[in-house]
């Protein structure tokens, strides 16, 4: 016996493995499977498309430009880079009741806030509250880091810098009166963003941690006056700085501003003519940029979004057809082999 | 061998140089080069020690040892410090290990970097690393780095400690050193050059030695060389007469002690071989050979002791220096991929450009248009942030460039080793051999083998040798065409020295014998038992043979038989037994057998006082050395003929009478000219031999049968039908050749023979390049127009083969047409000339070459082929150690081809287009991300992703298709041979389909980028979310990628699936995490994003479109296969459902006419002899095809 084992030393282990027979399934593909998976496949995507579709065709939209670029624009004589404050007055109707809750978004366009050297420029762990941070920011902050005095800038960094300061307020005209519309400004930033993600110095009062630092050059106030009335949507943690901090994809963008859902208004916004105060103060058309305001409302899906409803559809119409396609292959040159 | 046991490069187990002249011939006949004989005693002139040494050095011998003088030695020793160098002679401590504790670290780092996908990824951290371009954090590229580096670092830490501990093991075994009049134990490492030593018998040799005396008389002595050479039988070695004489007669310590020569020798090479060199001793000077040399690592065999003197240790040892390293093979494959690699580079480079330029547009626009971005613009200078975004582009489409795959294609390749190893299939039980992969980076070669350039002998053939007949005087003994097995053995009861053995039956031969009635037998037998290089080892009373060729010992053993029994021999004499008369011969001169000799002879002084020379050799050679007029030549010749029909091996053996006075001039002459030190001497010599080998009397011809392997015609048969060219390259007669082509199934019986003058014509013709075609549809192929080309072979020899060197011209043009042959046999080549076919088959053709063989003399083509397969047979481990492969049989070839070649293939094929496919796809979307941030070098994806996505999401998965993807079981890939064409025509691994793959990367980014980017354009969607969207849709575009090109699911497929898609959500989750953010804001500064985008239905919705229109071609394109396969595809998947005998596939092939002869008077079954042809059949055959080169001709 042992001798038997001693000549065949060298002799292989038979298992599956070393074998290379590990049980193992082989899907047999024919074309009885394959045609009318791709007929199916097809058909989920067309009706995820059509269901796309029709929600987003169900969605209403109001979407107005308030650049002043054209002359006749309301707010032209706003548009002509003076740094003073400048009000305009924004009018337009509602056809038809726009259904509640109505978003309200401002968007921007042709603005780059996806640039890399844009997007790295803040301090993360100054945003967070570390107070080493506000004496000396981040060197990705730069050219935000310190004022021309030398002083560190907090919050620092270009995102900050150029945050969105355009302010809006809105008014139905009812019987030559103008009836406000109570905006809802809780909640429109990321719960991460607010609750985690930015924290305010635990310095009460908050203004005293931001000692020895200075504001960003183009805010008017610092941080810790963003909004004085509510500590809790103050300093960093102020619900439109996190939006305006958390960047946009593309240069064409939308950002939340307020949600209308208090009030009279809760049910959406009735037909009629409404007036948007607008203090014009940021400027885009240096750069070939445009400013919108968006009044929307939304569906399971977010907002309108046409596109992927329609490439939903085209991805499925494609699939059908290549499938009518292998079945006039298959019926072209499969059967004549047959017998 | 020895490489590496005493050195243990991995990767260094060849010798370096083949060796200067062939020990072997499988073909051909008697072999062993056994240095001469009769050079014994040869005085320099000179008698002055100093003007002896002068001498020397002129004769280029500088290299001086001093005999029991290690203080002389030990000042000269060679040491370093740090960088300097200095001293001569090695001490004999090998240290093959490459670390120390202290150097491993920037060893390896050196050592690896040298990679320059690795370089690249150095730079590209160090890139990272400059906050300005930075456009990923370093740590992201590092990690990737740092696993393959340390999993390298690791590897070669454990195989350096593994030579660590066999150098250890080696300098410490002992030997006997003389030190102070006697002989101490010491070690290896102690022993310094000079020293006297005593090697025990079965002791492994420290270092080489000069053999002072040992204790067998004439102080002869026995080597094994087999951690050489290979070869298991025993060599002699021979101390010279003086120091024989000198230092045997008295207590040897004292005068070993006492001994104070000085060796001349030249510096330390790697000539295994050879040993030029002088004895300067008490006043004379004796010259040196290779017999007076034992070599570190042979072993001392049947010999008490012996003496000897170092004269190199350690590294200057001939072993030692001869360990180089092995020439790198690299596959089509690999070479292939390294090009898309590097066009992959130069792609990122010049994408990296253009995004450049772009940026520097873009700047110049921000610029002059006051914004957020302006002051962001480097220096407000646009140029320069251009520059600086080039760089950043660099960075960010670095990972398109795969990192990770060199190590995982060694990883895979490796595995794939591993499995031929461990083939049950491939493994023979009678001689415990399992398959072997020696090279593990060549396995997908193997699937892609067009031409396969086989030896014959012992690869085709079994190569155990059977004295089957002979032809003595024009009569033929015995008869081969009765099967070895059913011979009725002869009654040699008479002959007490029989062992059996003989399939000869031959019993008019015996009366003849034993009747010393006719004086040719007895000389032919004389001849048999003298004419040879055999060891005789007593052992039970009988010799046993130890012979360097079977051929040899076969021959050797049929003289035994038949009552010349060879007893033993000295320096100077043989003593053999005739019909129980112990006889003595002395032994006067022995000139050796090389592979250009192709014979040799024996001069002996018989007991009676006459000088006889003894001759055997291939028929080509000594035939042309006869004297005139010689009786039965006609008929010797006859004999030789069909002997060769039945595929015999013949050997002629001739005789002549040498006068005395001739003997002592041409002894004088000889020693003159083997004095001489120069390099001309071997030339001369064989000048002499020459001389000598005149004039000869043929005697007879013996005839060795040496029978197919097992299942050669089925595999042979099987490789045809796989597209594989099966040429034979044979040093071997062309009859037997042609006649093994028949036998082995390589040619059909109607296959046309187109020998070499009507193959020159074609060559010759004014445009061969053109004219192929055309001259064999007209003139000279006008016979059978179709089947023209595919029942033709060329017939070569080694002579007709020599004049492609003038006429390179032709390569090309004999390339063309042996592509539309049958196949094409290449007789009388030498070792040099089949490594030449090979290259021109090379040259002139893109496939890949495969060359098979078992012997020393396959050893070049074996390194030549893109391929070598090593057989391990009867003669030696040669060409086992230069191989790639080893095989234990040639029928293996079937399985190590068309199932592990073909599976390696097609798993490392997909998986290199898988891993273009995943890397580039991943990386591009950077570009087009770029039209829309600016060209600002930002990332699309959350750093932690991009380094992941490699290592973590998209590894395992096709790790495991790489292992285990199975498209038809081993039974099918067997049973239709003509998947194997899929390697050949290179249908998964050719640019083409690579750029395909390529382009459906570029695509799937395109997808990857605008399908997110519709969906989110002028949305309140940040960037974040967009990442991740892409991010998810990229891992489950790579993931449903590899289920379609996964056609056989493993559990462990499965698995890794699942795997690989849990730890993308897992680690995204981990990620994004506040715990790790609080830790590091910078580095996790995705936190929440996860939270926010898993539960929003338009991150999923958008991320199922971009994968399934990124997967919808590849998805389309496996769909309209599956539609449009044909029938037999389908039966190829279902194979296990219709078992069908392998054999019949061949069979059908077959003609009536040769099957109906294959059940003939031999019997069925799977006997191998069954399928040679008779005589008979060849006439038949002749008659096919007329010979245009008659015998006399090749002969």
């Amino acid at each position: 016996m042992l001798k038997e084992a001693q000549d065949h030393a060298n002799r292989p282990d038979n298992t599956a493995f070393t074998q290379q027979r590990l049980p193992a399934w082989q899907p047999m593909l024919s074309a009885g499977i394959v045609i009318p998976g791709f007929v199916l496949i097809g058909l989920a995507f067309i009706g995820i498309g059509v269901a796309l579709f029709v929600t987003s065709k169900s969605i209403q939209e109001l979407e107005i430009d308030y650049t002043g670029f054209e002359k006749d624009s309301a707010c032209y004589k706003c548009s002509d880079q003076k740094p003073v404050t400048c009000l305009c007055q924004l009018n337009f109707t509602v056809e038809s009741l726009l259904k509640g809750p109505v978003f309200f978004y401002y968007g921007l366009s042709n603005y780059f806030q996806n640039y890399r050297r844009y997007t790295v420029s803040k301090d993360d762990d100054q945003l967070y509250g570390n107070l080493d941070n506000f004496k000396s920011p981040s060197s990705t902050c730069s050219p935000y880091e310190y004022n021309r005095t030398n002083v560190p800038i907090v919050p620092c960094g270009s995102i900050a810098n150029s945050k969105f300061n355009d302010t809006f307020k809105l008014y139905q005209k009812v019987n030559a009166t103008m009836k406000p519309v109570p905006f809802d400004g809780k909640g429109i930033a990321w719960w991460t963003d607010y609750n985690i993600k930015y924290r305010n110095p635990n310095i009460i009062p908050l203004r005293n941690a931001f000692n020895g630092t200075t504001q960003p050059i183009s805010w008017p106030s610092p941080a810790y006056e963003l909004d004085t009335g509510n500590p809790s949507n103050n300093g960093f943690i102020n619900q439109d700085f996190l939006v305006w901090m958390r960047t946009a994809a593309l240069p064409d963008f939308r950002k939340l501003y307020r949600r209308i859902t208090e009030g009279d208004y809760a049910q959406g916004l009735p037909a009629g003519s409404y007036m948007l105060d607008i203090e014009y103060n940021y400027n885009v058309l240096s750069f070939d940029g445009r400013k919108k305001v968006v009044f929307s409302n939304v569906s399971w899906m977010g907002g309108k979004n046409d596109f992927l409803g329609i490439a939903y559809l085209v991805v499925g119409s494609m699939c059908i057809f290549m499938s009518i396609v292998m079945l006039i292959v298959y019926a072209k040159f499969k059967f004549p082999e047959e017998d | 061998m020895i490489c590496r046991d005493l050195i243990g490069f991995s990767h260094s187990t060849g010798l370096e140089a083949p060796p200067p002249f062939l020990l072997l011939s499988s073909e051909g006949g008697p072999a062993a080069a056994v240095p001469l004989g009769s050079l014994r005693l040869l005085s320099c002139k000179g008698l002055l020690h100093g003007a002896m040494a002068e001498e020397s050095l002129e004769s280029g011998l500088t290299w001086e040892v001093r005999a029991n003088s290690r203080r002389y030695h030990t000042r000269r020793q060679k040491k370093s410090f740090r960088c300097f160098r200095w001293g001569r002679y090695a001490d004999n401590v090998i240290r093959s290990h490459k670390f120390s504790p202290l150097t491993f670290l920037p060893l390896t780092l050196f050592e690896q970097f040298q990679r320059v996908a690795n370089l690249y990824f150095l730079l590209m951290v160090v890139l990272q690393s400059v906050p300005v371009i930075s456009s990923i954090p370093w740590y992201i590229t590092i990690i990737p780095l740092a696993i393959i580096l340390s999993v390298r670092g690791m590897k070669d830490l454990a195989s350096d400690m593994a030579r660590r501990r066999s150098d250890g093991e080696i300098n410490s075994r002992p030997c006997d050193v003389l030190v102070s009049q006697s002989f101490n134990r010491a070690q290896w490492r102690d022993l310094h050059v000079g020293d006297v030593l005593r090697i025990h018998k079965n002791q492994v040799i420290p270092a080489d030695l000069l053999l002072l005396c040992s204790s067998e008389p004439h102080s002869l002595c026995y080597v094994e060389t087999a951690d050489i050479d290979g070869e298991t039988n025993l060599k002699y070695r021979q101390a010279l007469s003086a120091t024989h004489s000198e230092l045997t007669c008295r207590p040897s310590q004292e005068t070993l002690a006492a001994f104070d020569g000085v060796v001349f020798c030249e510096e330390p090479n790697n000539r295994l071989y050879v040993f030029r060199g002088q004895l300067h001793w008490r006043g004379k000077c004796f010259l040196l050979e290779n017999e007076h040399i034992l070599l570190r690592g042979t072993v001392l065999r049947n010999t008490e002791f012996a003496y000897g003197v170092a004269v190199y240790t350690g590294a200057d040892t001939k072993i030692m220096r001869s360990c180089g390293k092995l020439r790198v093979k690299r596959t089509r494959t690999e070479r292939g991929f390294n090009r898309v690699v590097m066009g992959i580079v130069l792609c990122v480079l010049l994408t990296a450009v253009l995004l450049a330029i772009g940026a520097g547009v873009f700047s110049s626009w921000a610029v002059s248009h006051a914004g957020p971005l302006t002051p962001l613009v480097v220096d407000g200078n646009p140029a320069y942030a251009g520059f600086l975004m080039f760089w950043s582009y660099i960075i960010l489409l670095s990972p398109a460039m795969p990192i990770a795959l060199y190590i995982s294609f060694e990883v895979i390749h490796s595995v794939h080793s591993l499995f031929i190893n461990w083939d049950l299939e491939m493994y023979w039980q009678p001689a415990d051999g399992p398959a072997q992969a020696r090279n593990t980076s060549l396995n997908e070669e193997l699937g892609q083998v067009g031409y396969l350039l086989s030896d014959k002998t012992g690869t085709l053939t079994q190569n155990r040798l059977l004295f089957r007949q002979c032809c003595i005087a024009g009569e033929i003994y015995g008869d081969a065409s009765v099967r070895a097995e059913e011979i009725e053995p002869m009654d040699l009861s008479w002959n007490p020295f029989s062992r059996g053995g003989l399939f000869m039956t031959a019993p008019g031969l015996l009366d003849k014998l034993r009747g010393r009635q006719c004086p040719f037998s007895t000389q032919f037998l004389r001849a048999l038992s003298l004419c040879h290089t055999v060891m005789a080892q007593w052992k039970e009373e009988a010799p046993v043979y130890q012979a360097a060729s079977p051929d040899e010992e076969a021959l050797v053993g049929a003289a035994r038989e038949l009552g010349w029994v060879f007893l033993s021999r000295t320096r100077e004499c043989v003593v053999v037994s005739e019909l129980g008369v112990t006889r003595q011969y002395q032994l006067l001169a022995l000139l050796d057998f090389t592979s250009k000799r192709r014979r040799m002879s024996v001069l002996v002084r018989e007991p009676e006082g006459g000088l006889k020379l003894y001759s055997k050799g291939a028929d080509i050679v000594i035939l042309e050395r006869l004297q005139k007029d010689s009786p039965y030549q006609e008929g010797i010749e006859r004999a030789l003929e069909s002997f060769a029909q039945a595929c015999l091996r013949t050997l002629c053996v001739a005789v002549r009478s040498v006068p005395e006075a001739s003997w002592e001039q041409w002894s004088k002459t000889l020693g003159q000219s083997a004095a001489m030190a120069t390099a001309d001497r071997d030339a001369l010599l064989e000048k002499l031999y020459d001389e000598m080998e005149r004039e000869l009397q043929l005697i007879g011809v013996t005839a060795i049968e040496d029978r197919l392997q097992e299942g050669v015609p089925e595999t042979i048969a099987l490789l045809k039908q796989a597209g594989l060219k099966v040429w034979v390259l044979t040093g071997d007669k062309k009859e037997t050749a042609v006649n093994v082509g028949y036998s082995c199934k390589l040619l059909d019986p109607e296959t046309r023979l187109v020998e070499w003058q009507e193959l020159r014509q074609i060559l010759q013709s004014p445009d061969p390049g053109v004219s192929f075609f055309k001259a064999r549809q007209t003139e000279l192929w006008a016979v059978d127009k179709q089947a023209a080309g595919a029942k033709t072979a060329l017939v070569l020899t080694g002579p007709e083969l020599a004049e492609f060197d003038q006429r390179p011209e032709w390569g090309a043009a004999f390339m063309s047409l042996a592509d539309r042959c049958q196949s094409v046999l290449c007789c009388r080549v030498t070792p040099g000339q089949k490594a030449d076919v090979v290259a021109l088959v090379k040259k002139h053709t893109g496939a890949v070459t495969m060359s098979i063989g078992d012997g020393a003399n396959d050893v070049n083509m074996i390194k030549t082929a893109h391929v070598g397969v090593g057989i391990a047979g009867v003669e030696g481990s040669q060409a086992v150690q230069n191989a790639d492969f080893a095989l234990s049989q040639f029928r293996f070839l079937q399985r190590l081809l068309l199932v592990h070649g073909r599976w390696s293939y097609r798993r490392i094929s997909l998986f290199l287009l898988y891993f273009l496919f995943k890397t580039c796809g991943f990386a591009l979307v950077h570009v087009w991300f770029g039209f829309f941030n600016g060209f600002s070098a930002q990332s699309l994806y959350e750093t932690w992703f991009i380094a992941l996505y490699t290592a973590f999401y998209t590894a395992f998965p096709v790790m495991c298709l790489a292992f285990f993807e199975q498209d038809a079981s081993a039974a099918s890939s067997l049973k239709w041979p003509e998947l194997y064409k899929t390697g050949q025509r290179q249908e998964l691994s050719s640019p083409l389909v690579m750029s395909s793959s390529l382009l459906y990367a570029v695509y799937t980014s395109l997808v990857l980028f605008f399908v997110p980017f519709g969906v989110y354009y002028d949305t309140a969607y940040d960037y974040q979310t967009m990442a991740l969207t892409v991010a998810l849709a990229a891992m489950l575009t790579a993931t449903t990628e590899i289920v379609l090109l996964t056609r056989y699911w493993t559990k462990f497929n499965v698995v890794t699936v699942l795997v690989s898609v849990g730890l993308f959500f897992l680690c995204t989750r981990i990620t994004q995490s506040p715990f790790l953010f609080q830790r590091a804001p910078k580095d996790y500064y995705f936190i929440g994003v996860s939270d926010n985008a898993f539960v929003d239905p338009l991150v999923w919705l958008a991320a199922l479109l971009a994968t399934w229109t990124a997967a919808l071609p590849s998805v389309a394109a496996l769909a309209l296969k599956v539609v449009l396969a044909k029938r037999d595809k389908h039966r190829v998947h279902s194979a296990s459902r219709h078992p069908a005998q392998l054999s019949a596939h061949w069979r059908r092939g077959a003609p009536p006419r040769r099957s109906s002869r294959a059940p003939g008077p031999q019997g069925g079954g799977p006997g191998v002899r069954s399928t040679v042809p008779t005589v008979d059949e060849q006439v038949a055959v002749k008659v096919v095809a007329p010979p245009p080169g008659s015998l006399e001709n090749s002969l």
